[in-house]
Formats: C-alpha cells, structure tokens, sequence
C-alpha cells in the first residue's frame, strides 16, 4: 500500500515537474545552449587543432567534455530527449484534458474587453440582429438560458485549440523520423579515379568514372580576380541491383537515385601518378599505382619514402611558386621527402621534373588523374522528417493566426430600444484580441445603426 | 551611374531622413515628423526593391546570394514588414529604430560588394531563390520585434523608476513607497503617472502616450508570429536544399545550428507568453536575445566561422 501510495507521488512530481512550462522552457535553454556550443567549437577537428585555437587548458575542458563533437554525444542526444519527455508530459497532463469552457454567463463589464451598445430594436430582434450579424462573419452561435436571462454565445476557431497538439506531434514525427536514419540508415563517401570503379560497400552498386569535369571561371571584381567554380560533373556508368549498366550524369545540387540509396557530387581532387628512377632506369610497377594527396610511396629497398602532399594546378612561371589559378596549367606536385620517418624537406616539383633522393633515386610525378569524390547515403526517415516538418508550420500557422474566442452578448431591454451587452474571452487573453474587437464592435455599431 | 546605384542612393537618404523624423517623432510627438518620416520609409523600401530588381535585369545574375544581397534584403524586409504593422497597429513611433538599423545593415551590405559574380555550383538551385528570400524576411520580422522589445523593456524600466520618483516625491516621509503596479491588463497598467501626466508633467506624459505594456507585448507577440513561422520555413528549405546539394538534410553546419539556436529561442520565447507571470518584460528579454542569435547567425557565422555556408569559396 505504502509503496503505491510512493509510486503515485514519484509519478506525481514527475509529471508536475516534466509537465510544466518554465521546467519545459529550462530544457530548451540548455538545448540551445548545448547547440551554441557546437557552433563556437569547430567540431570534428584533430586534438591538436583545438590547442592551436584555444589556451592549452581550454583546449583539453573542450576535448575531456567531448566539445568537439557536441552533436553526437550522448548528453546532447539526451537534452533533446528531456525535451520530448518534458513536451510529451505536458501534452498529456495539460493540453489534451484541456477542455472548452461552458457556456455560462458572465459579469460583462467585469471582462476587460467589453462593450455596450444602444440600440432601437426590441431585445428579440436585437438577439437575432447579433446572431446574424456574428454567424454571417464566421462565428458559431449557440444560446442559452440562465435564471430567465438569455445569453447569446458565439465561438470562432474552437478547432484551432488542437494547434498545441499538431504542433508537438510535429516534433515527435520529426524525431521518429531522424531515429529512423539511426537505426535503418547509413551514409559514406567514395572516391572514383577517372577510369576507375568502385563499389559501395552497403549497397554493392558499382560506380565506374568516365569522366570528369569542372568549370572555373575567371572573373575581375572589385577586390581583384576571383575564380569562381561554375560546374562539376561526373558522367559515371552506375551497376545496381539489377545488374544493369547504365550512364548517369551526376552534377552538384542534381543528385542520382541508384535503388533508393541517393548520390550526390561532393568533391574532386588529384590523383598522381609516379615514375621512380634507379640510376636513370625506371623501376617497374610504380605508374600503375595511382596516390592521392597525403599517401606515401616508399622506395624499395631503401629506407626513403616520399609523401605526396598537394597537387598544385599552376606553377607562376615568374616566381616558381603556386598561382591562385585553380584550373590546371603549368601543374605540379608539393613533396615531402623522409628518410627512415625523418623528414628531408619538402619541395614543389613541377610535373615531368624530379625530386632526387640521393643514392641514384629519382621520383618524377608524371601524370594526375582527376578523381571525383561522391558521397551517398540512404535515409528511410526523409518521408517522414519531412511530413513532420510541414505539419510543425501547419500547427504554427494554426496557434499564430487561428485565435479561438468567445463572445458573450447579453440584450437588456432600455427605454424603446435595448442595450447589446458584448465581453470577448480568447484562449491567450485578452490583449491579444483587442484590436480585432475594438473593429469588430465598431462594424456591430455601423451596421446596427444602418439596420435600424 | 547605372540605375541600381541611383535606386540604392536614394533609399539610403530616404531612411537617413526618415530614421531621423522619426526618431525625432519617438521624442517629440510632433504629427509633421511622422507626416515627413512616412512617405521616405516608405519610399526607401520601394527603392530598394527596385535596386534589386534592377541589378537582376542588368546582371542576370539572382542579387541576394552573397551578403550584400541579402543584407540589402534583410533591410527591405525590415521596413516592409514594419510598414504593414504600422499602417494596421499604428507605430509609426517605433518606426526611427527600424529604419535606423535597416539603413545600418543596409550601408554594412554596400561594404561586401563584390560586383557581380555568379554563383558558385552549390548555390545554383531554384531552392536557393526560395530559402534565402524566406530566411532573410524572418530575420526582417525579428528586427522588428526586436525593436518593439526594446521599446517595451525601455517603458517598463523607465515607468517603473518614474513612478517610484513620483510616488517618493509625494509619499510623506516614512511612508511605504510601493513600486509602479505594473500589472498587465489592458486599459490603465498607471495611474499615477497618468494623473502625473494629465496634472502636465512631460515625462509621464511622454511614457503615457506610448501604447501600453500589454499592447507592446502583443505586438512584440504578433511580429514574432511573422517571424518564427518564416524562419521554421526557411529551416526546411534549407534542410531540403542541404539534401539536393550536399547529400543530407542536416549536417550540423555551424549556419545550420545557429539557426536551430535562434528557432530554440523564439520556440522558447513563445512558451514563456502562454503564461500571465512570463509574458511581457520576461518575454521582451528573450526576444531581446532571439535577434541577437540572428544577428549571430547571420552575420557572426557567415564572418566567423566557416563552414559549408561560407559563400566564399
Ligand atoms: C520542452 C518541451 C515542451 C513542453 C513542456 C511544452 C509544453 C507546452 C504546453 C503546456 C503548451 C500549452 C500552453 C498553453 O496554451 O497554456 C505548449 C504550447 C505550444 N507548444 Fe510546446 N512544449 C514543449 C516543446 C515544444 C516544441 C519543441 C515546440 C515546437 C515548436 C512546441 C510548440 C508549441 C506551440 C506552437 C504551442 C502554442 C503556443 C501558443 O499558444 O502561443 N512545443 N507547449
């Protein structure tokens, strides 16, 4: 007994606190906060790029508390399921036993937004001037009777009241959505020497390169040339599950659909090819091998090897050094040279020339292969990301311009005529209508006056 | 002078005079100020929509994807945006500070031109002519209410510590001074410094004629609406933009979370106004801080930080 009378308070206290705004609106506090980080903090960097940013102990705060990959740690994950918790509490415990409220008369005057308006008719075609007047703009008319007093209600946008609800179903599909990728989905980047296939592991569909291209062009602006890349493009033969070949074109921004796994354009690069030279004699097997930037080639029999750093498109024919021209003129390699790990330095070596290692050996980069980088991935949950995300704006559009209220309207006889007594209640108070009532009251006066 | 020049030149003083009037207006209330400053905000923003038009007929090159466009809609945005509120909700008093900060943001753009350069492969996609133009528009909405905080945080203090001064000036000594009542409910949140006002002290007077608190907060509310479904909007087309473009809807690119941080803030502001304790000073400091993160966003990390946003190549 005791310890289900301690359950229902566990869960009691639970629920008030998960269920309540300012706990609710704590929990997006530390959400944002969380993701500013990840904003401030290059993510996904070496350790050593973050001592060379930030002062030594700030450096180690940021890697001991995986700052460096704010996203995809578990306490990120986690603020963001509080806040599904919190909004899911609240739903239940507080918008969905939300309940319309009765009809029952009210102390007009005591109702921030009230009028009263004189009028000539008598009170019973006052009462039907007032439910024709607010029925023909919309509103739904309902009457009662309290104690002898006739009360006339109308009510505008009850529906909208279900806002709150779309609103946070949308989160809730969005996050099924992303957990969905999690759990079905993958996503990787392949790289396809021009002439060369390669086959994505997940998937087993064979991506051949034929070719590829890009566009840069030179263009004078006001602080000097710019060279503006214009287009990629690789004309590739794709293999999917079927078996079948086919040609594809793949562009940046048009992606490729191979079974349902997309692909997409995403970078190039140069891969270089070398000769090696022993004593003037090319040594077999090294032109067929092709290095893109950061690989090494190790020289046999030797304990010298030579890193392929960065591929340079255009050498400045006056300086000798890299030009910002970024297409391919006068191209050369940068190398760096090592013996037994212990580097001998680096040089820019133009395409067709040497570097000489001592001892009668010689390495000359003597062809680049362009390579295009693709990157795929298939992701079940975008149907679902996506009609969550159309129903987070519907529910927005919904609780912005979809305002419920009430009118209470009370006709008293006075004199000849009577008085129409009208108070506004809205689900959000009552400053938010005022506007609209100051003009609806005004258009009731207009028309009343025509009428009569 | 080619004519996208001539359009910006004028648009730039017709908001300086106007953010002038009309700030002068704030002050004074003197009708012809406003009657000055209306017509040039008015026809500053014409001009700059031109300016951009015509800078598409002679370039053909879409203006609004390097930061000067976009700056140059952003403060475009702004003053429209605060045009239709303030012929519908009549706040031409607020109208100095947006146009002031428009023109701002506006001369900042003409520091990024970089002529015309077409745009680099990723940023070729019809997404881009809708994703930027609904982003930069929410960005002009939160300026706004920005704006319109501010004034109301101004208010609320500035009330507050008047009436305290009107209320020790009158209380006899010993007395308990209480502080300015400041509930929020519609008609008269101050009497005292509306008897204060109406008995010809300029100050009190000057604090009555501004809308009151709970009027503010609403309008605060109201542009906010503008602004948070435009941004939600502008996160989704960017999401399926990031998809045709880079592979995947979301990559936590610093742009990306900057805005998601932006969209928490005003997610969070809009909760804060469901509740009578919260809305009002509370929620005017959130939106305070909501513009602060777009400017952030906008500006910090397009300058800052460098990510697949970073326009330049
Ligand atoms: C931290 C978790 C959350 C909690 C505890 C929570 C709770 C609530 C509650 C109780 C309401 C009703 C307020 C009232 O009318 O009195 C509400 C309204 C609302 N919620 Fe949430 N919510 C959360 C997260 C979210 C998120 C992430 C969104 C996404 C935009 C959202 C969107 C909305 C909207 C649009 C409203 C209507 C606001 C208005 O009427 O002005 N909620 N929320």
């Amino acid at each position: 007994m005791e310890d289900r009378v301690s359950v229902r308070s566990l869960r009691d206290s639970f629920v008030r606190t998960f269920g309540s705004i300012p706990f609710g609106v704590s929990l997006l506090a530390v959400w944002a906060v969380l993701t500013l980080i990840g904003v401030i903090v290059d993510q996904g960097k070496e350790s050593a790029a973050y001592f060379a940013m930030f002062p030594a102990p700030l450096a180690r705060a940021i890697l001991r508390l995986s700052f460096d990959n704010v996203y995809h740690s578990w306490w990120y994950v986690g603020a963001i399921a509080l806040v599904l918790i919190s909004m899911t509490t609240a739903t239940f415990t507080r918008v969905i036993p939300r309940r319309l409220p009765p009809l029952r008369p009210v102390a007009i005057e005591a109702i921030p937004l009230n009028a009263r308006i004189a009028v000539t008719m008598a009170p019973d075609a006052a009462r039907t001037f007032v439910e024709q007047f607010f029925a023909k703009r919309g509103w739904k008319i309902r009457k009662r009777a309290f104690d002898g007093t006739e009360w006339t209600f109308a009510d505008r946008f009850d529906w909208a009241r279900a806002g709150v609800l779309v609103n946070h179903l949308a989160i809730v599909i969005i996050a099924a959505g992303t957990t969905l990728y999690w759990w079905k989905g993958f996503s990787g980047d392949a790289v396809v020497l021009t002439g060369g296939s390669t086959e994505i592991p997940q998937t087993h569909a064979i991506l051949h390169l034929d070719d590829f291209r890009y566009k840069i062009a030179p263009i004078i602006t006001k602080s000097g040339m710019v060279y503006q890349p214009i287009d990629y493009v690789s004309k590739l033969t794709v293999t999917g599950n079927d078996g079948v070949a086919r040609a594809m074109t793949l562009r940046v921004n048009h992606p490729i659909d191979v079974d349902g796994t997309l692909y997409y354009q995403s970078s190039y690069g140069f891969g270089m090819r070398f000769d090696v030279l022993h004593n003037g004699k090319r040594v077999a097997g090294f032109l067929n091998q092709v290095l893109g930037e950061g690989d090494t080639l190790s020289i046999p029999n030797t304990n010298l090897s030579v890193r392929y750093e960065r591929f340079v498109p255009t050498v400045d024919k006056a300086s000798g050094q890299p030009a910002p021209d970024p297409r391919v003129n006068d191209p050369a390699v940068v190398l760096s040279a090592f013996n037994s790990g212990a580097p001998l330095g680096s040089v820019l070596v133009p395409l067709h020339t040497w570097i000489d290692l001592g001892g009668g050996w010689r390495v000359v980069p003597s062809r680049y292969v362009l390579f295009s980088g693709i990157q795929y991935r298939y992701d079940p949950g975008i149907p679902l990301v996506a009609a969550g995300a159309f129903t987070l704006l519907a529910g927005l559009v919904i609780t912005f311009y979809f305002l419920p209220a009430r009118l209470h309207v009370r006709v008293d006889p006075a004199g000849a005529g009577s008085t129409v007594g009208v108070a506004a209640t809205t689900i959000k108070g009552y400053s938010i209508f005022e506007t609209q009532f100051g003009e609806l009251v005004a258009e009731f006066e207009k028309h009343v006056t025509r009428g009569g | 002078m080619q004519l996208d020049e001539v359009l910006l030149i004028i648009a730039v003083f017709s908001y300086a005079i106007a953010a002038i009037a009309l700030i002068l207006y704030f002050f004074t209330r003197e009708e012809w100020l406003k009657h000055l400053g209306i017509p040039l905000t008015i026809a500053g923003c014409f001009a700059q929509f031109g300016q951009l038009v015509a800078r598409y007929e002679i370039t053909h090159i879409w203006p609004l994807l390097n930061l000067y466009g976009s700056l140059s809609l952003f403060a475009a945005m702004s003053v429209a945006i605060f045009v239709v509120f303030a012929f519908r909700y009549k706040i031409w008093f607020a109208g100095g500070f947006v146009v002031a900060l428009a023109a701002i943001f506006l001369a900042y753009g003409v520091t990024w031109n970089e002529g015309t350069l077409p745009a680099v492969p990723s940023l070729q996609s019809y997404w881009a002519k809708i994703h930027v133009p609904l982003v930069v528009s929410s960005y002009g909405a939160f300026l706004v209410s920005f704006v319109l905080s501010c004034i109301y945080l101004v208010k609320y203090y500035g009330e507050r510590s008047y009436q305290m001064r009107l209320a020790a000036a009158v209380a006899p000594a010993g007395a308990a001074v209480m502080p300015g009542a400041m509930k929020v409910s519609i008609g008269n949140d101050t009497p005292a410094l509306d008897a204060a006002a109406a008995s010809g002290d300029a100050v009190a007077a000057w604090y009555t004629s501004l809308p009151s608190l709970a009027q503010l907060d609403i309008l605060v509310y109201r542009v906010v609406a503008i602004g948070l479904p435009l941004l939600t909007l502008g996160i989704i087309t960017g999401a399926w933009w990031a998809k045709e473009a880079w592979g995947a809807y979301w990559q936590f690119d610093p742009k990306e979370t900057a805005a998601l941080f932006s969209w928490i803030v005003y997610a969070a502001y809009m909760h804060l106004h469901t509740r009578n304790q919260w809305r009002g000073m509370r929620t005017s400091w959130v939106s305070v801080i909501g513009f602060l993160s777009i400017i952030f966003c906008y500006l910090g990390v397009n300058i800052f930080i460098h990510g697949l946003h970073s326009y330049k190549v």
